[in-house]
């Protein structure tokens, strides 16, 4: 008898869509994701390209499909320890970490935030921002309810006090719960390469020196500056800003040979959307080689540069030199067209760093006993007819933990949606 | 690596030419701290970059001949030069790794009767100081703490780079860095530690090699520090006799005393420097160092 | 324009230390950062990649190009691609040497250590501090076997032909 469950692990963008699609053909879905709430990377984002979207705007509404869906149920704040069994039958254990918080009694009114004294660098604004102990994630978290981060919290039951709707347990217990699914989808997505790996960039000492997540929910109305673009340093508008490309990535140094993929397109777009922001900003991007394919990408790029205005310089800097007064960046560089050795001071510089698996994803591999490539994404059974069918049979993959493979939007729902229809085969066919 | 108490000293060309000085702050510290050095009798020149760029099989078969000595020794070497560092060691470590080019050199090696067997290390004076003696044994063996003296360091190009080399050893700024606030003296930092003090040009191309030095003394200048401490004896020629040529053909002032390291240690621990000693400094050090000289 | 030797980055990458030219992507990181490179446009070591790469022998081995590196290793530390211009430039003097290109303070230095074991040697007063201190003398007690070696490598005719 096959299941006619599927497990989705990860609840970004690739994971919500190939819920969305599985569930609308009658299986039942289990959206296990470990951090509070579902959304991913995309809620982190402030537009995309190529619609300029509003990335939270096209995001919501499907997170809220899932929530409000009768065959979807979210697993937030969950992490899958282990499966057993074959594809049509899988039996998975997930632990459901406590969030503290009675989820089906929390209304997200949020008044336990209020009167929490602990406050935290908030994981979602990349540490720009603060949360408290009890927080909610983000505005449009779903689902909507807030998570104790017991790490930090220091016990003082204030939270507990104010809930009008008793939602508050500080006692809750981890509970694991077996889940009985026909396959299984994985869509963790991605972490950031750290560039404090390379000193010379000065990021984590100089504090106009940001990634360009970071810079996303700088730009973000719902970040923290409330979008508006501001140095880090003195909240002056940065006047001359600077990317640079290539922060890990095509670098044996550390092992991320590859090319990230998604990085030429999304400082491109950032930079239009500073240049609309704030005209008086100029905004020079620093490439190896400029990577813009498909989707209508190059003629984006010869709008930036015969109407935005926006400087592409062919060279990789080698090192950011911070004024310790003005917190001003001045940059060396060789403008490798021009062949000439120059200098120019920015007020804010953004790296794009490599994109990287997530730390706990060789560790879910394992769990799975799927392969992963040498960089740690999981390994597709075969990358050219089969890309997104992991090395175990019922077991898929889709968006950026199969790797950069084209990994934007777009392809990640692309991907969601392939998955999907994988596993509907798979499971109609057992 | 494996701490140890004896090295053999390879003390390189320079240093017994024109920093005679360095040598004796060196045998008269380490004993102290309790390390001992033995003399590598019959020791050639490490093969610099000068030599490197003449040819590699020399280079290679040089430093190696080196290495056989100190085998021969059965103790670690210890260089006080970061060129002789830079070039020992990447030998060694070529060598220990590539068997094939291993056989080429020891083909050469067996003219004169030796062979490379890859079984020592190569440190420099920081990676003995910081890794072997350690900072609470060096604070402790500091009688009068130096203070009020802020300088800057020049850890030197061949300490640090390249990264691919050293990161497995002790190497960083901050090694030498923690082992200057030991004595008491601030180490200040400043944005271009990391950059070359233009000593391998001397004799090459002396008026690059001027205007590399004046761009370092100029970092240095502004970071407002009142000496540089140095570990390599060119960096030390480069920016202290360098200095005044500097000074003389931009027509600029820097005021920046250079000392080594190891003499700072040596004033901390209660000893004093000779007369001929001090005046080994071209740019004096009388000023920043009044009474402790 | 003179003639371009299309085989001259092969030749580079089969000469010791030279292998890197082949990983060569341009990106100019190493030019960014080079000390020498922000003092004078003589020297720019992306450029002389290029320049080995489009085959330019004739443009770089009898001239100075090869002789302003500092060989501070600021482009080895930086380089993504493992294209190593710092270790190429050592490939690039061999060949230039081998080409009779040796600037005179390096033939020196190659001089002194065929003649004695050491590149500088102290003067008289130095040697005569050493021995008020009681220091062991400088003696040339390996002179025999470095030669030997050096003989062997060849280096010899090299120092000699100066």
């Amino acid at each position: 008898m096959v299941e006619k469950a599927v497990l989705v692990i990860g609840g970004g963008i690739s994971g919500i869509q190939a819920s969305l699609d599985l569930a609308s053909r009658g299986y039942k879905i289990y959206l296990v994701e470990k951090s509070p709430s579902i959304g991913g990377r995309m809620a982190q984002l402030d537009k995309t390209f190529p619609t300029m979207d509003c990335s939270m705007c096209i995001l919501a509404p499907k997170m809220i499909d899932c929530s409000h869906h009768p065959n979807v149920q979210l697993l937030t704040y969950s992490e899958v320890k282990g499966i057993k069994g074959e594809p049509g039958n899988f039996v998975v254990t997930v632990l459901r970490n406590p969030r503290f918080v009675d989820e089906t009694k929390c209304t997200g009114c949020g008044i336990c935030a209020d009167h929490c004294p602990v406050e935290v660098p908030n994981e979602f604004d990349e540490k720009f921002g603060m949360r408290k102990a009890i927080y909610m994630p983000f505005p449009q978290a779903v689902p909507r309810a807030v998570t104790v981060d017991k790490a930090n919290c220091i016990e003082c039951g204030l939270c507990q006090k104010m809930c009008q709707a008793g939602a508050v347990d500080l006692k809750q217990q981890p509970q694991e719960v077996e889940l009985n699914v026909g396959a299984i989808i994985v869509s963790i997505g991605f972490d950031l390469f750290d560039p404090s790996q390379i000193p010379t960039y000065g990021y984590g000492r100089y504090k106009n020196v940001v990634t360009a997540l970071e810079l996303e929910r700088l730009l973000c109305a719902s970040g923290p500056t409330g979008g508006h673009l501001i140095r880090p340093s003195d909240g002056r508008i940065p006047r001359k800003i600077a990317f640079i490309q290539c922060v890990g990535s095509r670098d044996r140094r550390f092992g991320t040979t590859y090319c990230s993929s998604i990085c030429c397109k999304y400082s491109v777009k950032d930079a239009v959307l500073i240049r609309e922001h704030e005209p008086n900003t100029t905004v020079s991007i620093f490439y190896i080689d400029l990577r813009a394919f498909g989707k209508g990408f190059q003629e984006f790029v010869n709008r930036a540069k015969s109407e935005y205005g926006v400087r592409f310089i062919r060279s990789s800097p080698g090192e950011i030199m911070e004024d310790p007064k003005t917190k001003d960046l001045k940059i060396w560089y060789e403008d490798t067209v021009a062949g000439r050795i120059e200098n120019m001071t920015y007020d804010l510089v953004v790296l794009c760093p490599a994109l990287v698996p997530r730390t706990d994803a060789r560790n879910l591999a394992k769990v799975l006993g799927a392969d992963v490539d040498d960089y740690g994404f999981f390994r597709a059974s075969n990358i050219l007819t089969n890309p997104v069918d992991t090395t175990v049979p019922g077991i898929f993959a889709c968006g950026y933990c199969l790797g950069p493979k084209t990994g934007d939007i777009p392809d990640s729902i692309m991907q969601g949606s392939a998955t999907a229809a994988r596993v509907a085969e798979v499971l109609e066919r057992v | 690596m494996v701490k140890r108490v004896k090295y053999a000293f390879y003390l390189g060309c320079l240093i017994p030419a024109r920093e005679l000085s360095y040598e004796v702050s060196v045998r008269k510290v380490m004993p102290e701290l309790g390390i001992e050095l033995v003399d590598m009798k019959g020791a050639n020149c490490c093969a610099p970059f000068s030599i490197q760029s003449v040819d590699h099989a020399s280079w290679m078969a040089l430093a190696a001949r080196n290495l056989c000595l100190a085998e021969e020794m059965g103790l670690d070497i210890m260089t006080l030069c970061n060129d002789c560092y830079e070039s020992l060691l990447m030998v060694n470590t070529i060598l220990k790794k590539n068997p094939e080019l291993r056989e080429q050199v020891n083909q050469i090696l067996a003219e004169v009767g030796k062979e490379f067997k890859g079984k020592v290390d190569v440190k420099n004076l920081v990676d003995v100081l910081y890794g072997d003696v350690g900072v609470s044994k060096i604070k402790s063996a500091i009688r009068e703490p130096i203070s009020g003296l802020r300088v800057g360091t020049q850890p030197g190009c061949h300490l640090t780079k390249p990264k691919r080399i050293h990161f497995e050893l002790l190497r960083g700024f901050n090694e030498l860095d923690a082992l200057v606030q030991a004595t008491g003296v601030e180490s200040v930092p400043y944005e271009r530690k990391e950059m070359c003090c233009g000593g391998p040009l001397r004799d090459i191309n002396d008026d690059l090699a001027r205007q590399v030095s004046r761009q370092k003394l100029l970092a240095l200048k502004d970071a407002e520090v009142q000496a540089i401490v140095t570990v390599c004896p060119f960096c030390f020629l480069q920016l202290d006799l360098g200095q005044l040529e500097v000074k003389r053909h931009f027509n600029e002032e820097y005021n920046l005393p250079v000392i080594h390291f190891i003499e700072l240690l040596r004033l901390g621990m209660g000893m004093k420097l000779e007369d001929w000693e001090v005046k080994a400094h071209r740019i004096p050090i009388t000023d920043i160092l009044k009474d402790r000289l | 324009m003179s003639e371009l030797d299309l085989g001259f980055m092969g030749e580079v990458a089969n000469t010791p230390r030279g292998k890197g030219i082949l990983l060569c992507i341009q990106c100019g990181r190493c030019s960014s950062g080079c000390p020498v490179a922000r003092l004078t446009s003589e020297h720019n070591p992306r450029r002389l990649m290029e320049m080995i790469i489009l085959g330019c022998k004739k443009e770089i081995l009898p001239t100075q190009l090869p002789w302003y590196c500092l060989s501070c290793f600021t482009c080895l530390d930086r380089c993504p691609q493992g294209g190593d211009v710092g270790e190429v430039m050592f490939a690039l003097r061999n060949l230039a040497v081998r080409h009779g290109n040796m600037p005179a303070g390096v033939a020196a230095q190659a001089k002194a250590l065929y003649e004695t074991t050491r590149v500088i040697n102290p003067v008289r007063s130095a040697l005569d501090k050493r021995e008020s201190l009681g220091l062991s003398q400088i003696s040339t007690e390996g002179l025999e076997e470095v030669q030997k070696i050096l003989k062997r490598t060849g280096m010899e005719k090299i120092i000699r032909s100066k």
